[in-house]
């Protein structure tokens, strides 16, 4: 990271906080909805964004989230309405993103399938697959994921309300943002994945074994994936429709580049995008302008297409330099 | 030669085989006849003039779009973007084809064929001149383009060219002009022809000009044609404007030679299907038309295969996937048949998703 | 040769074992009719949604499913795809000698008018499609007053609320019922509460995804009940049954459905649905094919009933009073006293 880009980003911090006090300040009860809001929205963005890194960071390209998300959904609605269990439908829906993500890999390493192709493949097939197998008649049968208080910590203005008041899931993926990122870059495995990431030739002559692990990392990489098909379907909605993941999947993709692949960073491209949904909604309940909704809603897309292209201008992204080729042992 | 071409269209055919029948075993799993469903959806997609005239329209916009992907990936780049360029496309051509009368046909339907086809190249060159000038990846940019473009047509056809002929009318346009209409020969829509017309230039542009040759060098080897003294920069840019004008001219031809206006929400989904059929065509310009064919045909006949055989539409998608799946990984296809074919290379495209 | 079909075979067996793993659970959807004792056949094409979509389209479907088993004709639906088949989809029914055809939805006006002009002896259903231009004797649009049913709820819900803040989670004002149900619902909630604050929201993407986009429903809602409103109205389709089910989360809130009785549709709800702005499509349709079946429907406009659903669980939450003043509201509303604001009623 460059001393610019550092620079830009501590100034970008110190504004939102400031605006988001000085919003507080003025009235309470909207800033907490607007930050519940993000934090709402940037949990299933986060999850995807994880998955894409786990992936991109050992070589793998996977377009495929979106369709991890509602086939997990799919099955973790399955399995709690069949058996009233929402801790059943969670695994059922980690999965089924295991499966899929194994499924990647077997066609991205095993068969050499072009990795583009291969996230297609798992995207179409979710959609047909869901649409046809959709009962009409199942719901849920118990109520989805409510909020727990964490004690005292949820009577911090703001801040216990927008983080210590939510339901379960939501808590799981913070611990696991946190996880990810220290094993990421802090342990044996991370080190592994980076290397075979961006350099499987020398990584297997120090007797790393590339293909094995680009395996086993997609296959994981599934499991949080399918992780936020459950969140979506048990805590985030409580129900299941048909292509309810609504593009998410490609949204999570573009978080996990804009977070320049790395947890915290996907996280802090997740509050961000979540942010400027929930604002955008908040303007028009305040009916603050008086412009259509059509462009009210566009503010979330313009602004990361202009923070994108700004922050390229304080140092230029770069992709893992064996990613999306196939590795062959020479 | 013609044993070459033997041996390409075999993987494919198979991959085709294989697809439809797996599908018929979920069909027979949901308690349908196969056999009734895929009479039907043939039957539906090509018994009949008017059958044939629905597969041909289905296929158009497939083409369109398979080509502004398969362009796009010939420089590396991933145009995930269809769908944004192909509603600018169309909304622009609707606004051209009512917006101006009393020009005679010659000059008003190429006009508006322009306009929706320039409009789309402007956005899909917001990518790439992004791309160029300060390194935004064109993944995130395109999907989010998607969105904006949603909006930004839906206001245009609910508010300044909102079709205020009656109460209460959903958001579209007027009807275009007569003089901007494209016209549909018997069974054949010539938007479909230009389709194919359009197909052949892409394929001539990337085989036999030096700037198709410019576009697969920074495809292949970013260094090396930067080396040789290609401006990546601008081969980025004109590369995505001409892969969003191929996506906007086929939201230009719906507008204008299928549903005579533009209507919020009626072209949903069509540019998405780009990736699909560009994927199937392994990127090559030629391919992509018995591509859109094919899913053109599945999908002019899914309705009546439901009518007939009880069969809930969705299946074609998955049997899209599984033909995909198999056109993929032809390793699986050469396990089955058992025939050795050293001259099918796997497709790689992913090499060029990388941005430096 | 033998070994390429063994081969071929294993992996069929395969899919063949998965497609029955999902499938072994599937109960078959009644499409058919049972008997047919009458010739006379009913199609149905829906709207580019299914007719197990917990909404308009389902509606209609019961409709003329009911129509069909009293008269004892044939029923038969087609989903539509995209909205470019509604013609062929209509054609179908038009080659398989269909006497009544039903076409839901508002997208489908047009191509509807198209083919009742060119079929004069087939007689044809539009729901949602007002006749403005002109009467087709073949061809009675069902058309619903959106707006006084989504006042009756707004009335219901101005007198429910105690934090005096009412919030509406919304498809999209790109399709006019929803606008009609947002102005009703508003100045409905004014009309018994004049205190009352109303916030309201659109899903702020294109139409394709403004009903199917159940997360942000969930999370608008949530942020809308996070500033104090204590009774919602979730409208347009799934993305409206996503508000709907996060209200249910929490203790004490009211949420109030669209279209149908939610009640049913979408159980999860159940916790806090009072009641449901309803359009009665089911009934609408069905007497509408009744009258076609015995020869005296008329072309042109038809007014479908609208109302609350039952209160359901909340029979002992709305007092006799409320009652009371939702009847003099109905009242007002079809003696025409009583406008909804919404201008094109």
């Amino acid at each position: 990271m460059t001393s610019r880009r550092r620079a830009f980003l501590w100034v970008l911090v110190a504004v939102l906080i400031t605006l988001i006090f000085g919003f507080y300040s003025i009235n309470s009860g909207q800033t907490t909805a607007v930050l519940a809001g993000t934090v709402r929205a940037a949990t299933l963005l986060v999850l995807g964004a994880i998955c894409g890194m786990i992936c991109e960071r050992s070589g793998i390209v996977n377009i495929g989230i979106e369709g991890q998300f509602l086939m997990a959904a799919f099955s973790a609605f399955t399995v709690t309405s069949l058996t009233g269990s929402l801790a059943l439908g969670v695994f059922a829906g980690i999965a089924t993103g295991l499966v899929l993500g194994w499924l990647l890999a077997a066609m991205a390493v095993g068969l050499k399938v072009d990795q583009i192709i291969a996230g297609t493949v798992i995207n179409i097939a979710a959609v047909g697959l869901t649409s046809f197998f959709y009962d009409r008649s199942r719901s849920l049968g118990v109520g989805k994921y409510s909020p727990i208080e964490l004690g005292s910590l949820a009577d911090i203005p703001l801040i216990g309300r927008v983080f210590f008041s939510r339901p379960l899931l939501t808590y799981i993926t913070i611990c696991l943002i946190v996880l990810v990122h220290i094993a990421m870059f802090r342990s044996v495995w991370g080190m592994r994945t980076r290397a075979i990431g961006e350099h499987p030739g020398a990584a297997d002559t120090v007797g790393i074994r590339v293909l094995r692990l680009r395996y086993f990392n997609a296959t994981l990489a599934g499991g949080f994936a399918g992780f936020g098909g459950a969140y979506l379907a048990l805590e985030a909605v409580g129900a299941f429709s048909r292509n309810m993941s609504g593009g998410r999947g490609f949204l999570a993709l573009a978080v996990m580049i804009f977070g320049r692949r790395s947890p915290f960073g996907a996280y802090a491209a997740a509050l961000f995008f979540g942010f400027a949904t929930a604002l955008q909604n908040q303007f028009q309940l305040n009916s603050t302008f008086d412009i259509p909704t059509q462009f009210v809603g566009m503010l979330p897309y313009v602004v990361t297409i202009v923070v994108v292209a700004l922050s390229g201008l304080f140092g230029s992204m770069r992709d893992p330099a064996a990613l999306g080729q196939t590795y062959e042992k020479s | 030669m013609n044993k070459k071409l033997f041996r390409s269209c075999v993987t494919p055919v198979a991959a085709v085989a294989l697809g439809l029948i797996i599908g018929a075993i979920l069909i027979a799993s949901q308690g349908s006849s196969p056999i009734t469903a895929y009479q039907a959806m043939l039957v539906g997609g090509l018994r009949d003039s008017d059958a044939l005239l629905r597969t041909f329209q289905k296929a158009t916009p497939l083409i369109f779009g398979g080509l502004a992907v398969a362009f796009a990936f010939k420089a590396g780049l991933f145009n995930i973007g269809g769908q944004g360029q192909l509603l600018i496309g169309a909304v622009f051509a609707a606004g051209v084809g009512f917006g101006l009368d009393g020009l005679p046909m010659v000059i008003h339907l190429p006009l508006a064929l322009i306009a929706g086809g320039l409009a789309a190249a402007i956005w899909g060159g917001i990518a790439g001149a992004l791309k160029a000038t300060s390194g935004a990846h064109e993944v995130i940019v395109t999907i989010m383009l998607n969105f904006v473009a949603g909006n930004l047509t839906d206001w245009l056809s609910s508010s300044p060219w909102k079709d205020n002929s009656g109460d209460r009318i959903i958001a579209r346009t007027p009807p275009i002009e007569p003089s901007a209409e494209i016209p549909t020969w018997g069974a054949l829509p010539v938007g479909f022809l230009l389709a194919i017309l359009v197909a052949i230039m892409c394929w001539f542009v990337l085989e036999r000009t030096t700037f198709g040759f410019q576009v697969k060098s920074v495809g292949f080897n970013k260094d090396a044609a930067r080396y040789s003294g290609i401006r990546i920069g601008v081969i980025t840019a004109s590369t995505m404007a001409i892969s969003g004008m191929l996506a906007g001219f086929g939201g230009a031809v719906e507008s204008l030679g299928v549903d005579g206006r533009f209507e919020a929400g009626v072209n949903v989904g069509l540019g998405f299907e780009g990736i699909t059929i560009a994927l199937l065509a392994r990127a090559n310009p030629i391919a992509v038309i018995p591509a859109g064919l094919l899913v053109g045909l599945m999908q002019a006949g899914a309705s009546r295969m439901q009518f007939k055989a009880d069969v809930a539409p969705e299946i074609i998608d998955v049997i899209q996937a599984l033909i995909l799946f198999f056109v993929a990984a032809p390793t699986i296809l050469r396990w089955i048949l058992r025939f050795q074919n050293q001259t099918d290379e796997d497709l790689k495209l992913g090499v060029g998703w990388g941005s430096k | 040769m033998t070994s390429t079909w063994r081969r071929l075979f294993a992996l069929l067996a395969v899919f063949g074992l998965l497609a029955a793993a999902c499938g072994s659970d599937d109960s078959d959807s009644a499409s058919e009719a049972e008997a047919e004792t009458v010739d006379f056949k009913i199609g149905l094409v829906t709207d580019t949604g299914k007719v197990d979509d917990k909404s308009f389209n389902q509606s209609a479907w019961e409709g003329a499913q009911q129509a069909a088993a009293v008269i004892g004709a044939e029923v038969d639906y087609i989903e539509t795809e995209a909205s470019k088949d509604y013609e062929a989809n209509i054609q179908l029914f038009l080659d398989d000698g269909a006497n009544v055809i039903v076409t839901v939805g508002f997208g489908m006006g047009e191509a509807t008018i198209a083919a009742a002009n060119a079929h004069p002896d087939v007689l044809f259903i539009g729901v949602d499609q007002g006749q403005w231009g002109g009467v087709i004797p073949n061809l009675a649009g069902l058309i619903f007053p959106e707006d006084k049913s989504g006042f009756l709820a707004g009335a219901l819900a101005g007198m429910l609320t105690e934090s005096n803040i009412v919030g509406a989670v919304l498809g999209t004002d790109l399709v006019p019922p929803v606008v009609a149900f947002k102005e009703g619902w508003e100045n409905g909630a004014r009309y018994t509460n004049p205190s009352v604050k109303t916030i309201s929201t659109y899903h702020p993407g294109g139409i394709d995804v403004a009903f199917g986009d159940p997360e942000w429903g969930a999370t608008t809602s949530r942020q809308v009940i996070d500033q104090g409103a204590d009774i919602i109205f979730g409208a347009g389709g799934s993305t409206g049954n996503g508000a709907l089910i996060e209200v249910a989360a929490t203790e004490g809130l009211y949420c109030v459905g669209v279209d149908t009785d939610q009640w049913t549709t979408v159980p999860e709800a159940q916790p806090c649905l009072v009641t449901s702005a309803m359009k009665l499509i089911d009934i609408g349709v069905a007497s509408l094919i009744a009258d076609a079946y015995a020869g005296v429907m008329e072309g042109g406009n038809s007014i479908g009933e609208v109302g609350l659903a039952p209160y359901h669980d909340f029979e002992s939450t709305v007092t006799a009073e409320m009652r009371a003043t939702l009847d003099e509201v109905l009242a007002g509303l079809t003696d025409g006293s009583i406008s909804t604001g919404y201008p094109l009623s």
